[in-house]
């Protein structure tokens, strides 16, 4: 924790030894994520900061101080002013070394270099590691811990089932608070067993959501989303409106597990179901998250009839776009099959983007699935095209056009043929008739072949053929001949079956 | 004709290793069936033939590899290549034989460049059917392939399919009755 | 003890005149113990009987003198090896020739009632061959020792696997394709301990020829049956078969094929596991790049090569060039001799010509060549279903269709009349055996699609 131990590594210049200290709990999907650095973000820190609560806030500041080096400090900064006000002292500790590891270097050796003087203007006020916050903090939360554990004995003493589950959620909320998850899991798990009605288990089931989605257990996400749904009377135990609060969150929590598993689609059908005037859970996701990552999943997966319906004409969802203007346009810019421009727009947001915890592993997926999609839609009503003015279209060179090309073309999402002499791209017409004969030759010969495979198979069980276990000497011998058997036939057919048989 | 003349040859030269005392035929025998499987573009039987035709009989008898030099300048697909190997002077053992196979050849290789080439130069084309470049031009003014002077092009033109079924419409009915009859049951 | 050997003869004299084969059998299995006692006299008692008459005689006294012989597996001691060596020899002449005595005259229907030892007989005589190095003098005569056992030429017997055996060693195929051609639709019931061996050396030595003649898709075939043979335990045949499985499979689908459900697990458990460098192959293959599948060729070229496996290894590149190519072809109208060469990664436009020329002319593409623009042109299958030759093909297939399913309602109809499965159907037991038939029955009628 001192100074001096951290100076070597902070000399490697800051931009590997972050990922060293991820919290622990990034760390089950931290092998998929590549280290990259996002250089020329447009991202106004403060508001998004102030979009999240909770450990929201936190992790998402740290993914940003991992990945962009020019907001690194500012990032950790507000990170430490918002943990000082929760009990997780052990994030304290983590987010001031690594502030110590970006801003110590420069500081302490006092060299002129090129990002020095956007920290030495910081580092004036940089806060210093407050050690008897630590302490004092670290005492006041085993005190409370304490005081927690003794009423839940009490409520179970007097098996009062109601304060027992408050007891228990009590407890989790401090475990939150503390940082501690797989404790809060635990305990927010507990309270199940003392649900006396519908809204108990519909909030368990949330509060169980909120941590699993914070140690990213997917799965487990999905499962207790299933379970509040699937909760009898879900829907008339809640006033209206809380109601809706509550479909949006878990709409919104299942589109976030879907996105994270790569299901795309899913993905987006889900945080397209999703209320603004109810969209109000900081502590999980804003709704400018749900526009972007549903807007994006959408655009990638549906085609333009499913994205005229579920976005383009869809009055709830307009509304979340209407929080990210870019993103609206380039929905329109692809609706309209202006390409060029959307893909503009989409390049230029994608610096943000990778600075979005959730989205960042998926923004190369999801963005060539975009590109694949408007290479479908803008050859889809020509019977040729000329690969020039498509590349121009597409914003790409034309030798990369015909390798996407190529790609599509075999993954039958494209029925086309490409002149790569003049450059210009075929529609095909597939031969119905011919591809008919085709299919059913293949068939008949399948038929035949299945059909051999079982008259033969007949006699074979008829005549009880097969390989017994090796037990006592005679088959134990049979074993041993079929070896020197098979060796025997191999070395009859090792000259035999070799391919460069012409020369000897 | 020569081809049909060549399969009962070839029957009855593999049954006469087969049944021969030792299990093995004469290097004349060898070389004849050796040839033949050439003729008939059975390059695996030719290659395990070679195989195991007996060493004493290949080195006392140089004409087996000169034939087998042949097959693999076949197996290789060089066509030049065979050419050149096939002007020997063969025994009459196999005379008839490896001058079928030349042709053979020959037709084989004219076939394919009328298949695969839209454009192709006088001397590929010399070289891949073992001729002369004024053979060349006559060959190709014989099949109606233009020759482009200027770029020393020749442009094949592909052969129309050809179709020799022709069955009966008695035959055509009989084989339709017994499909629906199949079907019904 | 000459005694006994007496009876022997008397007793095959009176029951083979009688035609009572069944007792014969009886009595021969009892007589192997007195004739390995007088092994000394079997050659007259050979003398005294008629080959053709007391076929069985014969095959019983054959039996006992091959699995007698001096210098053979059991009697390997290895004191008096020179001295027996020669002796051995002329021993095995004289078997061999006593054996293609018996097979050219003796009578089928009573070798018919002792297929284990007949084959057996074979098994010995082969490996005669085998260890003399002269495996083509025997090609002609287990050729005709098996249709002397066989009812009808769509049955299997044990002497098939010597058969191809032979014609491997000797390297002479055309003898087994006569075999190998025809699909196997019975069993001869030879109840013997190794009957699953020889059932899977057959078909594990009939895909190697089928292989070294690029009969590929009926290697396949072959192969197939031999790993989808029920199994409890790992064979080595089966280990083999799986592995060149997955080549050939590779070579003509460009991508291993599950095996059928029925699959024994022993497959997946044990011999899955067993041939890891074959997976890391198909991943390789998987990944159309010819630089990756060289790779690991280089990398596991000790395993293919001990496994004999190399040749073919080396044509499951071959086949990703050809794949590659295809794939242009599938995407592509035109494209310059020079983009071919740098897309399916071959040194030069000469060399790319040459590729595509190659599989012109063995029909796996179709394509014309521009030497003057240095273009290759590809086309679609010019088959277009409209011709009188189309049409007989079809009719070809679908008279194989029916023929084959002719005879499966057969074996549906026998399966029905069967005592066995009425009575099983009725306590409503099920066996894997009497399983198969509705299966058939349901594969008769529904799956035949044309």
């Amino acid at each position: 924790m001192t100074l001096p131990q951290l100076l070597p590594m902070a000399y490697q210049g800051g931009v590997e030894p972050m990922q060293v200290d991820a919290p622990p709990e990034d760390n089950d999907n931290s092998n998929e994520e590549e280290f990259y650095i996002v250089r020329n973000p447009t991202l106004d820190l403060e508001t998004y900061a102030n979009s999240y609560k909770s450990l929201a806030r936190l992790h998402r500041l740290m993914f940003i101080a991992t990945h962009c080096p020019s907001m690194r400090v500012e990032a950790l900064k507000m990170a430490i002013q918002y943990v000082m006000g929760t009990y997780n002292v052990t994030l304290y500790q983590q987010l001031h070394k690594k502030l110590q590891e970006t801003v110590g270097p420069s500081s302490a050796a006092n060299l002129p270099d090129v990002a020095g003087g956007g920290a030495q203007s910081t580092s004036q006020d940089i806060p210093a590691f407050d050690i008897h916050w630590v302490e004092s903090k670290s005492k006041k939360a085993a005190l409370k811990l304490e005081k927690l554990d003794t009423d839940l004995k009490n409520y179970k003493s007097n098996s009062i089932k109601e304060s027992i589950r408050r007891g228990h959620d009590d407890l989790g909320d401090h475990y939150l608070d503390c940082g501690d998850l797989s404790n809060a899991l635990k305990c927010y798990s507990r309270a199940r067993d003392y649900c006396t009605s519908g809204k108990h288990v519909v909030n368990m089931c949330l509060n169980v959501i909120k941590v699993s989605v914070y140690l990213k257990n997917w799965s487990h996400v999905l499962s207790f989303i299933n379970k509040a749904e699937a909760t009898p009377d879900f829907s008339e135990v809640h006033g209206k409106d809380s109601n809706q609060t509550i479909m949006t969150r878990l709409k919104c929590a299942a589109g976030l597990a879907h996105l994270a598993t790569k299901m795309y689609k899913p993905a987006a059908k889900h945080f397209l179901q999703a209320n603004l005037d109810h969209c109000d859970f900081p502590e999980l996701l804003s709704p400018n998250n749900v526009a972007m990552y549903g807007g994006l999943c959408a655009l990638a997966t549906y085609d333009r009839n499913e994205l005229q319906k579920n976005v383009i004409f869809s009055s709830s969802f307009k509304l979340f776009l209407e929080l990210e203007p870019q993103l609206r346009d380039i929905i329109f810019k692809f609706y309209e099959s202006k390409y060029a421009s959307c893909l503009k727009l989409l390049d230029e947001i994608k610096e943000n983007l990778l600075l979005d915890m959730y989205l960042a592993p998926h923004v190369n997926t999801l963005y060539s699935q975009i590109r694949n999609r408007a290479l479908i839609q803008y050859f889809s009503p020509y019977l040729s095209a000329d690969m020039r003015k498509m590349a121009s279209a597409l914003n790409t060179s034309v030798h990369a056009l015909e390798d996407e090309l190529m790609q599509l073309i075999l993954d039958g999402q494209i029925q086309a043929r490409i002149d790569s002499h003049n450059k210009i791209l075929y529609a095909k017409d597939a031969d119905q008739r011919s591809s008919t004969f085709e299919r059913s030759i293949m068939m008949g010969q399948e038929y035949q072949r299945r059909t051999r495979m079982l008259i033969l198979r007949s006699a074979m069980l008829k005549n009880h053929i097969h390989v017994k276990s090796t037990t006592g000497r005679e088959t134990g011998q049979s074993g041993d001949a079929a070896q020197s058997e098979s060796t025997t036939g191999q070395r009859a057919g090792r000259g035999d079956i070799s391919h460069s048989g012409e020369q000897q | 004709m020569i081809a049909e003349d060549l399969i009962s040859t070839c029957a009855e030269l593999e049954r006469l290793e087969l049944i021969s005392p030792t299990g093995e035929a004469t290097a004349q025998e060898y070389a004849q069936l050796l040839a033949i499987y050439l003729c008939q573009s059975d390059l695996c039987n030719a290659k395990f033939l070679w195989k195991r035709i007996p060493t004493s009989l290949k080195n006392s008898h140089d004409e087996l590899s000169l034939i087998w030099k042949v097959g693999q300048c076949m197996w290789k697909r060089d066509y030049p290549a065979a050419y050149s190997a096939l002007q020997v002077s063969w025994s009459d053992n196999v005379r008839h034989i490896m001058l079928a196979l030349q042709d053979e050849l020959r037709t084989r290789a004219v076939d394919l460049i009328a298949n695969a080439y839209s454009s192709i130069t006088v001397s590929d084309l010399s070289a891949m059917a073992g001729i002369n470049d004024r053979e060349a031009e006559r060959l190709s003014n014989a099949r109606g392939w233009i020759i482009d002077a200027e770029t020393e092009m020749v442009h094949p033109v592909r052969p129309p399919p050809s179709s020799h079924v022709t069955t009966s419409s008695e035959g055509q009915l009989n084989k339709l009755t017994d499909y629906v009859s199949f079907l019904e049951n | 003890m000459v005694s006994g050997l007496e009876q022997f003869v008397n007793a095959v004299q009176t029951l083979s005149s009688q035609g009572n084969y069944t007792d014969l059998c009886d009595v021969l299995s009892k007589s192997t113990e007195v004739l390995s006692k007088n092994l000394q006299h079997l050659d007259n008692v050979l003398e005294t009987l008629d080959t053709h008459q007391h076929s069985l005689g014969v095959l019983a006294v054959l039996f006992v003198k091959t699995s007698n012989l001096p210098g053979h597996p059991a009697q390997g001691s290895g004191a008096a090896e020179s001295v027996a060596h020669s002796e051995t020899k002329t021993h095995d002449v004289l078997i061999f020739n006593q054996f293609q005595n018996f097979v050219d005259k003796c009578d089928s229907t009573q070798i018919r009632q002792a297929p284990d030892t007949y084959s057996e007989v074979c098994h010995v005589v082969t490996k005669i061959l085998i260890d003399q190095k002269r495996p083509h003098r025997g090609i002609d005569l287990l050729k005709r020792a098996i249709r002397k056992l066989q009812k009808h030429e769509s049955q299997l017997t044990g002497v098939h696997a010597d058969l191809m055996q032979l014609c491997l060693l000797a390297k002479n195929f055309k003898p087994a394709l006569e075999f190998l051609d025809i699909d196997i639709c019975s069993i001869s019931d030879e109840g013997s301990q190794s009957e699953a061996k020889y059932f899977l050396l057959y078909f594990y030595y009939g895909a190697m020829i089928y292989t070294a003649l690029k009969k590929f898709d009926r290697a396949l075939y072959f192969l197939e049956v031999v790993i989808t043979t029920p199994a409890m335990a790992v064979s080595h045949i089966m280990l083999e078969a799986y592995k060149k499985y997955i080549l050939v499979c590779l070579i003509l689908h460009g991508k291993v094929l599950n095996p059928p459900k029925y699959t024994s697990q022993v497959i997946e458990r044990f011999i899955k596991p067993l041939s890891s460098a074959y997976h890391k192959l198909s991943l390789a293959y998987n990944s159309n790049s010819c630089e990756e599948l060289q790779q690991c060729l280089t990398l596991y070229a000790e395993t293919f090569n001990r496994d004999g496996n190399s040749g073919l290894a080396k044509q499951v590149l071959a086949s990703l060039r050809k794949k590659n190519i295809q794939r242009l072809t599938k995407t592509f109208l035109t494209l310059s001799l020079s983009d071919v060469a740098s897309r399916v990664q071959l040194p030069s436009p000469r060399d790319a010509e040459k590729a595509i020329l190659n599989m012109i002319e063995d029909g796996e593409i179709f394509a014309s060549i521009n030497q003057k623009d240095g273009m290759v042109f590809f086309h679609d299958d010019p088959e277009k279903f409209n011709s009188p030759a189309a049409l007989k093909r079809l009719e070809e297939e679908m008279e194989r269709c029916t023929e084959l399913d002719r005879k499966i309602l057969e074996m549906d109809e026998k399966f029905l009349v069967n005592p066995a499965f009425i009575k099983k159907q009725q306590s409503g037991a099920t066996e894997d055996d009497i399983a198969l038939a509705p299966a058939m029955s349901g594969q008769g009628s529904s799956t035949f699609t044309m």
